[in-house]
C-alpha cells in the first residue's frame, strides 16, 4: 500500500511537471516565470490543509485522548511546515523578479510568516515536553489556536491592501484564468495532496515506531 | 515581451526538489533505522516476530 501509495504519487508529479511546463502556456504578462504558480499555490494548498487536519485530529485527540490522532496532528504539522516554508521560499523566488524586491511586510506575506512561526513553535513545544501525554495536550491547545490564523491567511488580501494578488482559484466563482492554466494547476494540486497524504503516512508511522521503542 | 526570468523558475523547482528529497530520504532512513531497531528488540526479548497470515492458495 505504501509503495503504491509513493509510486502513484510520483506518477503525479511528473504529470504535474509535464503539465507545468509543457502543456500551460507561456504567460503573456510575466513571461516563463510565472510557471513558479504550479510550485507556490498547491503548496500553500498543502499548508492549509495539513493545518486544518491538525486542527481536527488535535480536537479528536483532546476528546478521546487517541494516540493516533496526536500522531497524525504532529505528522500533519511537521509536513505543514515544510510546505509553508516552500511558499514562503517559492513566493520569494517569484517575487524578486515581478515585484522588484524578495520580501516586503505585505499582509499576505506577514501572515504567512507568522502562520510558519506559529507551527515551528507548536513542533518545538512538542520536543521541550518530556511527558508524552502532557506535550500532546499543550501541542492540541496550540493546534486548535493556530488553526484561526489560516482564515486571516487567506482572506488578507481582500481585508488589507497588499502587494499581493488575490486568489485566482481558491475562491468562489468560477476562475478567470484560462481552462489549461486551471487544468495545470489541479493537476499540481492532486499530485501535491498525494505528497501531502504519503509524507503524513510515513511520518506517522515512524512517530509510532519512535512510542514503541521509548516505551 | 517580458524578460523569462527563466534561472528564477529553476531556482524555485531546484530548491522544492532538493527539499522534498531530503525530507523522503529522512522519512525512509528513519523508518528503517527503527524497524530494524525494533526487529533486534524483539529477538533479544524472546518475542516472537510478527507473522504475516498465511492462507493456502
Amino acid at each position: 500500500m505504501k509503495r503504491l501509495l509513493g509510486v502513484v504519487t510520483a506518477v503525479g508529479l511528473v504529470a504535474g511537471l509535464v503539465m507545468a511546463f509543457g502543456i500551460a502556456p507561456r504567460e503573456a504578462t510575466q513571461g516563463n516565470v510565472q510557471r513558479i504558480m504550479y510550485l507556490h499555490v498547491p503548496s500553500v494548498w498543502v499548508a492549509y490543509l495539513a493545518f486544518a487536519v491538525v486542527l481536527v485530529a488535535s480536537v479528536v485527540y483532546l476528546v478521546r485522548r487517541a494516540e493516533a490522532a496526536d500522531r497524525l496532528a504532529h505528522a500533519s504539522a511537521e509536513v505543514g511546515v515544510l510546505f509553508t516554508g516552500l511558499t514562503i521560499a517559492t513566493g520569494s523566488i517569484w517575487g524578486k523578479p515581478t515585484w522588484g524586491t524578495w520580501w516586503t511586510w505585505d499582509a499576505r506575506l506577514t501572515t504567512v510568516s507568522i502562520l510558519f512561526v506559529m507551527y515551528l513553535g507548536y513542533l518545538l513545544l512538542r520536543g521541550m515536553i518530556d511527558d508524552r501525554e502532557r506535550g500532546a495536550r499543550f501541542a492540541a491547545v496550540l493546534g486548535i489556536v493556530a488553526a484561526f490564523n489560516i482564515p486571516l491567511v487567506h482572506f488578507s488580501v481582500y481585508w488589507w491592501r497588499t502587494l499581493h494578488q488575490p486568489p485566482s482559484l481558491m475562491k468562489p466563482g468560477p476562475s478567470t484564468m484560462p481552462g489549461v492554466i486551471v487544468a495545470a494547476l489541479l493537476v499540481n494540486f492532486a499530485a501535491f495532496t498525494l505528497l501531502y497524504v504519503y509524507f503524513v503516512t510515513r511520518r506517522a508511522r515512524v512517530l509510532r515506531l519512535e512510542a514503541e521503542a521509548e516505551a | 515581451m517580458t524578460a523569462d526570468n527563466w534561472s528564477f523558475v529553476f531556482a524555485a523547482y531546484g530548491l522544492a526538489v532538493v527539499v522534498l528529497v531530503t525530507y523522503w530520504r529522512f522519512l525512509v532512513r528513519r523508518e528503517r533505522e527503527l524497524s530494524e531497531g525494533d526487529t533486534l528488540r524483539r529477538h533479544g526479548s524472546g518475542m516472537p516476530e510478527p507473522q504475516t497470515e498465511h492462507r493456502s492458495p
